[in-house]
């Protein structure tokens, strides 16, 4: 169905634009991309590596590249910052939680309902296992009482004969 | 042409309504005409979206950007290439495309049927016709692809507003990958509408026999094929383009991708206890069932923003839709389950708990319980902030830990299922048939111990793989060694014989050793490494056996981008092995910067590097470069898979016939044959 839309702001400019223009844009915009650092220290790697971005990428920070984002270089930086103070991991990972909030994390604290996290997949394997062999053990029993009697050879060539082609 | 693509939906839209009502009506009366005038109108909705489809394509095409969508996802600049592909890049056109492709399977489901199973069909008609209704709605009224750009006068007349140029297609997605990946996603998520048509449309009609099951279980097959191509490719293009050096994390978009995908998989095989067996009726049904709702979930959570993810370029209000019609599946699946749960009764029982039963029993079990694993970490932020209010990240870690054990099992279970005699198994039989294939995978795994492998996961893995690969192997060697005794041929032309006698046996073994295969390629992830430095022109940085030299940094531009490049030097050992060029591109039209990632790969390991950009301290460009072991196995393994699945789809030359448990006497020449009494084409 066609329908009507208030019209958006022109574009019609960027193609006007000249290339001298163009390349300023593209290093100035090369500039302003913020990056991961070029070196970290193992244990700030490591920290980078236990949060998450918090631009709503959904990509660990440590491996952030998100073009355009305006956290991870920041929050990797403060990560080599801290770590520069000796500051501990702990304490660390406290100031981005009360900084960025809990989603920062990788992985919440396993306290309070967090820990249904781990335990639902456990509870759904242990009840699993308890329906299959529930299952195996009253099929095993009926079949004690119904034993199969062998099939014929005629039964089977009329079976043959008889089969409908295959879907 | 917008105006005949507005008008091709709405005529879509009554057809598929009317395949509906008339498709009710025709059960109800059982009126043949009223059946086909259904059926035919369900088979033109195929051709009403085609229209639909072609006339978008020609928008973009003619670079039309009074059209909202062409003007948002195309510019005149884009390669033709991307120009087609643009069609799925965002919201609207995606939903369009989902029509047509849905309304491809449907056309493909009622016209190979037209003159098969008439009491079977019209409920199949009407199921895919009601799906297909609830998608043209969407592209009607909800977010339709044919929107023009103006506004309106004074006097209410339109005035419409071409644009100059487009805002062009998102950069991720100008990436040979994604002309391909997201149609076969979408193959494989519309085409699991087809399996939930017929097992709907056979527990409401109570169709007799086994027959639909088979009808399901190949088209299940189809979309799964599908499905996984889709994933694999995704997982490439994450790889290639997006330059975190990694191919999946567990990003919920991914995994919405992947849940029916496992629930499908688990259909695949349980499916085989009910052909050979009679056996478990109400769990296909419902896997059949879940795999069709966990698809629509998937796109629901792909649409909605429910849940954070980097594929965010096709959020909005949606999901209420979507929401909306998946309550009302599952309530039509629970309703037409509960009035119909007598037609479901199971034929057999189990001989021995040592079966090929048990063994499928146990892989379902395996792959429900990583569903659920996979489900529950997607949905748990959105769950946690509902009952605490705070918002929570359920990363990678997570999926690994619970994942992975769950892997595998079911790779341990891929080796043993398949060697498991139906109904009973003895334990001469077990020793025969495992020893070897075991003993293969304890020595591989104390080879690796002793070369140093001490990751517990890869070196569980390297067992698994190894025992499965045996276990495939002596059933090839087994089969194609009677066949050639028998008709003195060599193994090679007996191993063909072989599988050529029953596709869907070997087929299925194929498959599995692709399983394997990715298995492998998965497990070198324990062995990545990584390296990140600021390089000036001559610049060396070494990474396992290679050194990367940089030997140039220069700008290149064509209408589409502008791009920094890097020229580095690889040399491997000290000797030089090729070049890379690494760059970062400019895209003019949307104004964003993407990294192009240059690899060089090999079968043992992948070198990866990706141009970072400047360091916002030195303003020296920064390389990062990873190391990343048997990536190749993946894309390998997919090759492998879909071979497999091919194989398994064509007709076996000579039908493999499998009786179930006969409890009657045999009857008298020319009276019927007792309902016990199974045939099936092809052994799994």
């Amino acid at each position: 169905m066609a329908m009507i839309e208030p019209v958006a702001e022109p574009i019609a400019l960027l193609a006007r634009m000249n290339r001298s223009v163009m390349l300023s844009t593209l290093v100035l915009n090369l500039l302003v991309v913020p990056l991961a650092l070029a070196q970290q220290s193992d244990r700030a790697k490591a920290l980078s590596m236990r949060m998450m971005c918090v631009c709503s990428c959904n990509q660990v920070l440590g491996v952030c590249n998100h073009v355009g984002c305006t956290y991870s270089h920041d929050m990797l930086k403060e990560i080599d910052t801290r770590v520069a103070r000796s500051e501990s991991d702990d304490l660390i990972v406290q100031n981005f939680v009360q900084e960025y909030g809990a989603a920062v994390l990788l992985l919440p604290a396993a306290k309070g309902f967090n820990i249904w996290m781990w335990l639902m997949p456990i509870i759904a394997v242990i009840g699993g296992i308890v329906v299959v062999r529930f299952a195996l053990v009253h099929w095993r029993k009926n079949a004690v009482e119904v034993a199969p009697s062998r099939v014929s050879a005629d039964l089977i060539a009329r079976a043959r004969r008889e089969m409908g082609p295959d879907e | 042409m917008d105006i005949f693509g507005s008008f091709a939906l709405v005529l879509a839209l009554i057809a598929a309504v009317y395949a509906v009502g008339a498709g009710i009506a025709a059960i109800r009366t059982r009126n043949p005409l009223l059946t086909k005038s259904a059926r035919n109108a369900g088979m033109s909705v195929f051709i009403l979206v085609s229209m639909a489809v072609v006339s978008l394509e020609y928008l973009f095409f003619t670079n039309n950007f009074s059209m909202a969508y062409v003007a948002e996802h195309s510019n005149r600049d884009l390669p033709i290439f991307y120009k087609f592909a643009a069609l799925w890049a965002g919201q609207e056109g995606s939903l369009l495309f989902w029509s047509w492709l849905l309304s491809i399977y449907a056309f493909l489901a009622l016209f190979l049927n037209r003159r098969k199973h008439p009491e079977l069909m019209p409920y199949v008609g009407v199921v895919l016709a009601t799906v297909q209704t609830f998608f043209l709605v969407l592209n009607n009224f909800v977010a339709t692809p044919f929107q023009i750009l103006g506004h309106a006068s004074a006097g209410g007349a339109l005035t419409v507003v071409a644009q100059a140029d487009g805002h062009g297609l998102n950069p991720l997605l100008q990436y040979p990958e994604m002309v391909i990946h997201p149609p076969m996603l979408y193959l494989g998520y519309t085409g699991f509408t087809v399996p939930f048509a017929f097992a709907m449309a056979a527990l409401l009609g109570r169709y007799p026999g086994e027959k639909w099951i088979h009808i399901t279980r190949r088209w299940t097959m189809v979309a799964w094929t599908f499905q996984s191509v889709g994933i694999l490719l995704g997982a490439h293009w994450a790889y290639a383009v997006l330059g975190w050096g990694g191919y999946w994390a567990w990003d919920p978009v991914e995994n919405a991708s992947f849940l029916p995908w496992i629930t499908g998989t688990a259909f695949l095989h349980s499916v085989m206890m009910q052909e050979k067996r009679g056996m478990l009726k109400v769990w296909n049904v419902w896997l059949v069932f879940v795999t069709f709702m966990l698809c629509i979930l998937g796109t629901l959570l792909t649409r909605s923003g429910v849940v954070s993810s980097v594929h965010a370029f096709a959020q909005s209000s949606i999901g209420t839709w979507f929401t909306c019609f998946l309550a009302f599946i599952l309530v039509a699946c629970v309703l037409a389950f509960w009035k119909n749960r007598d037609y479901l009764r199971s034929d057999n029982q189990l001989d021995s708990l040592v079966s090929r039963e048990s063994s499928f029993l146990f892989n379902n079990l395996v792959l429900l319980a990583g569903c659920f694993a996979v489900l529950w970490g997607t949905l748990f932020p959105v769950i946690s902030e509902w009952v605490e209010g705070t918002k929570i990240s359920v990363g990678a870690p997570f999926f690994n830990k619970v994942t992975i054990p769950i892997a595998l099992f079911l790779l341990f279970l891929t080796g043993v299922g398949p060697l498991l005699a139906w109904r009973k198994t003895s334990y001469d039989s077990l020793k025969r048939n495992f020893a070897w294939p075991m003993a293969g995978g304890i020595a591989a795994g104390v080879i690796a111990l002793v070369l140093g492998l001490r990751y517990i996961y890869p070196l569980i893995c390297l067992i698994m793989s190894v025992f499965v690969t045996l276990t495939i192997a002596a059933e090839f060697w087994r089969g194609a060694s009677v066949i050639s005794a028998r008709s003195g041929t060599n193994i090679i032309a007996s191993a063909g014989q072989l599988v050529m006698r029953n596709t869907r046996r070997y087929g299925g073994y194929i498959v599995h050793f692709a399983i394997v295969v990715i298995f492998i390629g998965i497990s070198g992830q324990a062995f990545n490494s990584d390296i990140q430095q600021e390089m000036a022109v001559g610049s060396r940085m070494n990474i396992g056996p290679y050194t990367i030299v940089c030997q140039n940094f220069d700008e290149v531009k064509n209408p589409n981008y502008d791009s920094e490049r890097a020229t580095l030097e690889i040399l491997l050992d000290g000797k030089s092995l090729m070049m890379l060029y690494p760059e970062r591109r400019f895209f003019l039209a949307s104004q964003v910067t993407e990294t192009m990632v240059a690899i060089q790969s090999t079968p043992l390991r992948d070198l990866y590097v990706v141009y970072a950009g400047r360091s916002p301290e030195t303003n020296r460009p920064v390389i990062h470069a990873y190391l990343n072991p048997l990536v190749k196995c993946i894309w390998f393994g997919g090759l492998i898979l879909v071979l497999g699945t091919a194989l398994a789809l064509i007709p076996s030359t000579q039908p493999v016939m499998v009786l179930r448990g006969a409890t009657e006497a045999s009857p008298a020449p020319g009276s019927p044959l007792p309902q016990s009494v199974g045939v099936a084409h092809g052994d799994d």
